[in-house]
């Protein structure tokens, strides 16, 4: 794994064609550039290493989340709010060929030389137009040229030709106060159409259900729906006022992704993982990768270990001390204390960092999706600092070698 | 002109502060559906900088394209009007809460005006906002919501406003919104003085009380 650099010179010419051809809407967050000036490319052998581990740690989180379906009575260690608990027993009627599961595992390179996955991004991944048009821009940009790269946009959308109906209508279902969903939406959305499909931009509240069926009520888009691409999470869902939300729970309408998905997305998900191997299922790819896990007062006097929120987005209030900033550290530690059960404890991995051209380092995150159990690209991030949130940069993945070459 | 030229002469390469300029409104404006007759729209002359204005960055916070004429006026003055706003064009056929095309058709038509205006490289920064960002009323549910709110991360933080010597940030606008008051109380603790200029009077401070914020 190594990074290759954007030449200076056509670095800002980089920039603007990723805001305007490429969907990189929020390329400043506070005073850093979200775009990396590399590009981060795998041998073929990583590449073939990352795709095997995410297949099968997708087989077992599927496997898990379709037991747990069944046996609810077994979910409660997960700590799943009163609201969304009352909601899943409508799930009996989930069928995982009817709908389009799309999952990210966050892989990061170790110092021991292996992998760690740090979460799976279960219920609503983003990343969308980084992984599909960032890595064809920037191979037009680097000097070495023997690199291919896996087109997300293209193998989610061959998914969604699979189980919808052609020239059906599809609601993106998105918090449509905030671009940067809209620009994960927009992508995916022009990607659609030129296939044929009706799109309509909508908020999850835009969505009534009649006999298990999607309707939109967006005004002058009323009717009903063939598909729910979902990119508002299910914990926010849950709280939209009034409560209308429900029908999302049992829709027989195609769903990306189905609320099946809240069982992995919470952070939780390792502490039921002993019920589920006592009830034969694997989980031994998510044992090998996925640092030990404990509850807050399991981890109280052990050294090595951080804190996690349950619902954690992008990094955020992970007590990873040295990438803390401000007084965010004590405030992590002040709210694990008032609120144990909201967070979990992990024992820290020791990343890897890669060597830029001046010698500076970066840590890496690569997000590895799947698309119903394949493996269909990455996205990933880099950051001077041990932990990957907000102020990170997007970097577009490379994969050494074209096609021939397999 | 195309979306990318539009662009880049609000975000000149190379110059201060235009890394801030966000490219939402820009990236749609082939996509608009209202068209917007700015043939008798003139950029406002400014005559209420006075020396309170010295040294400070400016945020105007009007509604619609008012705020970009503003911005172009201050630009006039020397100023280098760094565009912010974030709100998303509505799904076609559907009414919104916010009409954001008014924002990006006036900074299209801003942008022959400002091509013709010099600004300093160590210009001051003018940061422009809509005021109508957080109209979300809706009448139907079945409305498209396109408002929007500024956060931390639209802005420089308080530290790189006091590396550039800027100890001071006016407010040009009615009142000062509530995304604003969240970012800005934490600029005040870190000695950054705030200033309202209500209705272009002369600059008021303006303390703003420790804000509601869910995040920890």
């Amino acid at each position: 794994m190594k990074l290759v650099p954007i030449p200076r010179e056509k670095f800002e010419e980089y920039r603007i064609n990723l805001m305007f051809d490429c969907y990189k809407w929020d390329p400043q967050f506070l005073d850093n550039n979200t775009i990396a000036k590399y590009a981060l490319v795998l041998t073929q052998e990583e590449h073939k290493e990352l795709e095997m581990l995410t297949e099968s740690i997708d087989v077992e989180t599927r496997n898990a989340e379709e037991f747990l379906n069944s046996n609810l009575h077994l979910a409660k260690p997960l700590g799943l709010s009163r609201k969304v608990r009352n909601e899943i027993t409508k799930m009996k009627n989930y069928e995982p060929e009817a709908h389009i599961r799309l999952m990210r595992y966050d892989f990061h390179p170790t110092i021991e030389g292996k992998w760690a996955v740090s979460e799976v991004n279960s219920d609503v991944p983003g990343g969308f137009a980084e992984a599909s048009l960032m890595p064809e821009l920037v191979l037009g940009v680097v000097e070495e040229n023997d690199f291919r790269f896996i087109c997300f946009g293209d193998i989610l959308t061959e998914a969604i030709l699979k189980k919808v109906k052609r020239n059906g209508r599809i609601m993106l279902v998105h918090c449509t106060s905030y671009s940067d969903d809209r620009q994960v939406m927009q992508f995916l959305g022009d990607r659609l159409t030129k296939e044929g499909f009706e799109i309509i931009y909508g908020a999850a509240d835009h969505l009534n259900f009649r006999d298990n069926k999607a309707i939109s009520i967006l005004d002058g888009n009323e009717g009903e729906v063939d598909a729910i691409i979902r990119f508002t999470p299910l914990e926010w869902l849950v709280d939209i006022k009034p409560k209308r939300w429900q029908g999302y729970f049992d829709t027989i309408t195609v769903s990306c992704n189905h609320p099946v998905a809240i069982f992995a997305q919470t952070k939780r998900f390792p502490l039921i993982w002993n019920t589920l191997e006592n009830n034969g299922i694997n989980m031994s790819t998510w044992r090998e990768l996925l640092p030990e896990t404990v509850e807050v007062k399991q981890a109280k006097g052990r050294e090595g270990f951080i804190y996690k929120p349950a619902y954690g987005r992008v990094g955020e209030r992970i007590s990873i001390k040295e990438a803390c900033r401000g007084d965010e550290y004590k405030k992590i530690l002040s709210d694990v204390r008032l609120h144990p059960k909201k967070y979990l404890a992990q024992r820290k991995f020791n990343s890897k960092p890669l060597k830029g051209e001046n010698d500076e380092e970066f840590h890496v995150c690569i997000g590895s999706y799947t698309v119903d159990g394949r493996h269909a690209g990455y996205y990933a991030r880099i950051s001077d600092l041990p932990r990957i949130d907000s102020h990170a940069a997007d970097i577009p993945v490379l994969i050494e070698g074209n096609d021939e070459d397999e | 002109m195309n979306n990318k030229e539009i662009y880049r002469i609000w975000a000149p390469y190379g110059k201060k502060w235009v890394d801030w300029v966000r490219p939402v409104p820009f990236v749609s404006v082939n996509e608009y559906s209202r068209n917007y007759n700015y043939m008798n729209m003139m950029v406002p002359k400014v005559n209420y900088l006075d020396d309170s204005y010295e040294g400070a960055a400016i945020i105007v916070d009007l509604p619609g394209a008012e705020s970009v004429m503003e911005g172009l006026g201050l630009a006039r003055k020397g100023y280098r009007p760094i565009p912010i706003y974030n709100g998303t064009i509505e799904q076609k056929d559907s009414r919104a809460t916010v009409d954001n095309q008014t924002v990006g058709a006036a900074l299209v038509w801003g942008a022959a005006q400002l091509s013709q205006i010099e600004i300093k490289d160590d210009a001051l920064p003018v940061f422009l906002l809509d005021k109508n960002r957080m109209n979300r009323f809706k009448m139907q549910i079945s409305l498209f919501d396109n408002s929007w709110d500024i956060y931390h991360q639209d802005l420089p933080s308080a530290e790189y406003f006091i590396e550039n010597n800027i100890k001071k940030i006016i407010i040009i606008g009615s009142s000062v919104s509530k995304d604003l008051k969240k970012i800005l109380y934490g600029f005040q603790k870190k000695k950054i003085q705030i200033y309202l200029a209500k209705n272009y009077d002369e600059p008021k401070i303006f303390r703003i009380r420790k804000q509601f914020q869910k995040d920890i």
